[in-house]
């Protein structure tokens, strides 16, 4: 039990080093360098656009446009926090952690294949590992219902199967689908069933495709 | 069950220990095995090829065209008319940037979109402009002529970094896009 213990929290402490490596270096950069003096003076300034440099250059007609009609400055654009893409993308992961959460809670059954009826009758609902494996089905549909929706026009049959969205594409429907057969055969027999190399094998296909296009 | 589960945690570990020290745009493995995030376009890392594109213009990433189109664009000869201008540098940097981006393009790297304009490409002559790469075409389509060429502080789809916030890292997705004067758009 004591080892049991350890082996999980070694697991999941492999994960969470593993979502942590994810994060780019760069978002997290704090720029703490003074910008120069004389870098207003350069044709890259912002300021060599702004209505005070025009107007001092008397450009009057010029600095009139630019209170008409201001530009959105693109350094001061904050992209969104929560955008349609990323929640396929948080789907995407969160699904394959399941699948890996759903395999560590998978109960020992020694027989996979033709196995006679066992009693009491096998749980086919209510613990952990079925609840567990229902949410990744269903988790793994809404991947799949969310890339169709947001990421359609980047599915190009006519690209052929080299083209790494297309890759993306049929992996990730074709991990979804397995899960769901697994997590169906299992529900629907009430004898030990061999799902787990399916099931496994969808979490497989699914992680290749987040990483064909991460 | 329980040894697959200890495999599988082994593997992960050691990929997370070779991971950090991987460069993504080695080899396949190299990539393979690199966490950190390629979806989009390698941002240019040559001080000298930064330096002497963003003279005129935005420093296109090489990853934005296959190298045969680099090798068509940079020589003497083509400088002497780039796209209208006459863009000519001394031997010994052209050399230099055209060593870079050859190397660091298209149909050279592992990035996402860098790979889907290398398949874009595959087939058919080197495109000499970016805007005309069929995939390129394809993600602008549905964005009315009024926003690019219409729209004073953009003019052409040539100036990417105008409406992508973060063209300079290479990220071009839409989540960071804001077209001047256009704030509400949204694919």
């Amino acid at each position: 039990m004591k080892h049991n213990m350890l082996f999980n929290n070694i697991i999941a402490g492999i994960c969470m080093a593993a979502l942590a490596s994810t994060a780019q270096a760069d978002e997290a950069a704090l720029n703490l360098q003074l910008p120069s003096a004389s870098g207003i003076y350069t044709k890259d300034s912002q300021f060599i656009g702004s209505r005070s440099y025009l107007l001092a250059l008397n450009e009057s007609d010029a600095a009139k446009d630019k209170v008409a009609m201001p530009v959105a400055v693109a350094a001061e654009f904050e992209p969104p926090l929560f955008t349609r893409s990323n929640a396929h993308k948080y789907l995407g992961i969160g699904t394959v952690l399941l699948v890996g959460l759903t395999a560590l809670s998978a109960p020992d059954e020694d027989c996979e294949n033709n196995c006679p009826a066992v009693s009491p009758p096998r749980q086919t609902s209510g613990t952990t590992h079925t609840s567990l494996a229902r949410a990744t089905a269903a988790m793994a549909a809404a991947t799949v219902t969310t890339g169709l929706l947001y990421h359609w026009d980047d599915f190009h049959l006519e690209d052929g199967l080299s083209d790494p969205d297309n890759q993306h594409a049929m992996l990730g429907a074709a991990g979804a689908l397995l899960m769901l057969y697994a997590v169906h055969k299992s529900a629907t027999s009430a004898v030990p069933t061999s799902h787990a190399g399916i099931a496994e094998l969808g979490g497989v296909a699914m992680a290749v495709a987040i990483k064909i296009t991460w | 069950m329980r040894n697959k589960l200890k495999v599988v945690a082994l593997l992960a570990g050691a990929l997370l220990a070779t991971s950090t020290h991987a460069d993504a745009e080695e080899n396949f493995v190299s990539w393979l095995i690199y966490f950190g995030r390629t979806k989009e376009v390698k941002p240019v890392t040559n001080k000298q090829y930064q330096d002497e594109c963003k003279d005129c213009h935005f420093a296109y990433q090489p990853g934005l065209l296959p190298a045969g189109s680099w090798e068509k664009l940079l020589n003497a000869e083509a400088l002497r008319d780039h796209f209208g201008d006459n863009a000519e540098i001394d031997k010994d940097t052209l050399q230099i940037i055209r060593d870079y981006a050859v190397e660091n393009a298209a149909d050279k790297s592992w990035y996402k979109r860098s790979r889907k304009i290398a398949a874009a490409t595959a087939k058919g002559p080197a495109p000499l402009r970016i805007t005309e790469l069929r995939y390129i075409e394809r993600k602008h389509h549905d964005i009315p002529e009024k926003m690019i060429k219409g729209n004073k502080d953009v003019k052409s789809l040539s100036f990417c970094d105008k409406c992508h916030t973060q063209a300079e890292k290479g990220v071009y997705d839409n989540d960071t896009v804001a077209i001047p004067n256009y704030p509400n758009w949204d694919d």
